[in-house]
């Protein structure tokens, strides 16, 4: 199709196309794709402007932490949702996207010329020193400021769909469709408890759907999960919930859940909601929230082609999609190196790998050195260039100083600075957060209501580690809502 | 939202009840024979505890009845539910 969709793999489904409309012009897409993966396939990576100085912005992460793809989904005049996240909205034939917060076009924002006259505006300047002369207020500067700030605009008529709400109870919830959740969710079954699992994805799996180097139990991890999902599908006492954010943690264990039903539906049916609020109280609760990735901080990392490393993985392995041809991947951790050899083994050039600590080992970067990949040591991000699309890293090394070291030429930058324990439903709980002073994150500590968190929300990063700490959280939250049993054990190896 | 267990009725939740203020706040039996200030002490003065805390409760649309419960104002959860009338259970040793 082209050069950024690989020729096999990821969990699209190839033989059903869909043609959707950015800005109004036409692409295609396949059945499985988001927005965001349906772009990048397109090499689109520009999709939006920044909100103050109108800065080009790009698609930086895959999921919910996506901080700049803000588009507008529109169905007809009144049914039109701004600021919604690309990487967030499944892709249905006849999708109508447009960017925002900018004016004429994407590519040419008249709203740019502020990123010009920056240095003269300092942080926090206050937009009431245009009041002078008073007529010019309402004439010329609120019409301009409100034009050119704000992002989404809002529709006009009144919102035609129908919201519906349900009240439910369970043994135990399950926060969280990953490695973790389903283990928890499948031990906790396994106990005989009443089981409601909630994910905010299509697809249940988590990272395990970009996860191509581990096996479980001898089988890839893609089929463990299938495997489990079809098991706990079959279950009478289990309830399983997709397209369901669980956005508010109340006390005694209220949980609020919102569940999207005809969001990603070309023609909605008239007899479906479009939303559903969901309010549960469990008995128990086990948050396998996960764990989102940490940008790096350098100057201009904001352009368009610069994206989380963990991105460009769930990009390549899930949807079929290279994030560019020739790729600089900025570092702080091993994890990166994974994204790196696969990349490179789907054809990416990589350009180089820096990493900013001075002394690097561990399987994943012997495997990159070992297939020839450009390591740099000691080495950051100094600053970017590229007007619409990253074009070159300037790359500095650290010695006692920083000192620039090379200017490599790309067309994607992938930066990993390690991640970070998603501990917000935690902490809305009024559980209180313990250091980590070996992995250098905030993790759960002390609970405040009957709730447990397993996975790489409280800080594990293996697998190997987190399925079995899945499976217990899920055995023990059963046991405390009055169920035995014992957590299965799972074996965790590499695949190859 | 509180999940109350009502010892009428078992467990409904909080936008059932209503709150009743301090528990175990006892009317002075002859109220011509105390002075201003401790008449002004019952009417007004009331604790603000950081910790467990003995409250009423009035199950207001349900049962109707009033009831006794200690709760644990940092963490509002209840530590025992106990029938008007009856003595303030012991909770020395409970932890939450």
């Amino acid at each position: 199709m082209n050069r950024f969709r690989t020729a096999q793999g990821g969990r699209i489904d190839r033989s059903r196309p869909i043609n959707f409309r950015f800005d109004g012009r036409s692409y295609q897409g396949f059945a499985g794709d988001t927005l965001a993966s349906a772009l990048l396939a397109n090499g689109i990576h520009l999709v939006g402007r920044s909100f103050k100085y109108h800065r080009p912005r790009g698609i930086l992460a895959a999921g919910c932490e996506e901080p700049n793809a803000l588009v507008g989904i529109r169905r007809d005049s009144a049914r039109y949702t701004p600021n919604v996240r690309a990487t967030q909205v499944e892709l249905y034939e006849g999708l109508d996207a447009v960017s925002q917060n900018r004016w004429p076009s994407l590519a040419f924002d008249w709203g740019g010329i502020s990123g010009l006259i920056a240095p003269f505006i300092p942080a926090g300047f206050y937009y009431k020193t245009f009041m002078w002369p008073r007529r010019a207020w309402f004439a010329l500067y609120e019409p301009a400021i409100r034009r050119s700030a704000g992002l989404g605009v809002a529709p006009t008529q009144p919102d035609p769909d129908r919201y519906s709400h349900r009240y439910a109870h369970c043994d135990v919830l399950v926060v969280g469709g990953g490695a973790a959740g389903l283990a928890a969710a499948l031990a906790a079954a396994d106990a005989g408890a009443r089981v409601i699992l909630c994910d905010e994805q299509a697809e249940l799996g988590g990272a395990l759907l970009a996860e191509r180097s581990a096996a479980v139990d001898g089988r890839p991890a893609t089929s463990w999960v299938s495997q489990a999902v079809t098991s706990l599908a079959g279950r009478a006492d289990v309830t399983v919930l997709t397209r369901t954010t669980a956005f508010g943690y109340f006390p005694h264990n209220l949980i609020g859940l919102c569940e999207r039903i005809t969001d990603h539906l070309d023609s909605p049916p008239a007899h479906l909601p479009r939303e559903r609020l969901w309010q549960v109280r469990a008995r128990e609760v086990v948050l396998c929230t996960g764990a989102i990735e940490r940008p790096l901080v350098f100057p201009g990392n904001d352009r368009p082609g610069i994206l989380l490393a963990g991105a460009a993985r769930t990009y390549l392995n899930r949807y079929g999609v290279l994030p560019g041809t020739r790729v600089v991947i900025a570092t702080a951790g091993d994890s990166a190196y994974e994204t790196a050899i696969e990349l490179s083994q789907a054809g990416v050039e990589i350009a180089a790998i820096a990493d900013v600590r001075a002394q690097v080992s561990g399987p994943w970067p012997d495997a990159a050195r070992q297939a020839g990949l450009p390591v740099h040591l000691s080495s950051t991000v100094l600053g970017t260039r590229g007007r619409l699309r990253i074009s070159a890293v300037e790359l500095g090394i650290s010695t006692d100083t920083v000192r620039p070291s090379a200017t490599v030429a790309c067309d994607a930058l992938l930066m990993s600075g390690g991640y970070t324990p998603s501990v917000h439903l935690f902490s809305q709980s009024r559980g209180k957060l313990a250091w980590d002073a070996e992995h250098r994150v905030f993790v759960p500590g002390r609970s405040a209501e009957h709730e447990r968190s397993a996975g790489a929300c409280r800080g594990l990063s293996e697998l190997s580690e987190i399925l079995p700490d899945g499976a217990r959280a899920g055995a023990q939250a059963a046991q405390a809502a009055g169920h035995e049993g014992t957590p299965r054990q799972y074996h965790v190896t590499a695949w190859s | 939202m509180l999940l109350i267990d009502c010892p009428y009725c078992g467990p409904r939740p909080e936008i059932e009840f209503a709150y009743g203020g301090q528990a175990h706040v006892a009317r002075p039996r002859t109220p011509g024979s105390v002075n201003d200030q401790e008449w002004a002490d019952y009417l007004y003065t009331r604790v603000n505890t950081r910790g467990v805390h003995a409250e009423r409760w009035r199950h207001a649309r349900g049962c109707g009845r009033f009831f006794n419960a200690l709760r644990d104002t940092t963490t509002d959860h209840f530590i025992a539910i106990y029938k008007t009338g009856t003595p303030r259970p012991d909770t020395s040793g409970s932890s939450r």
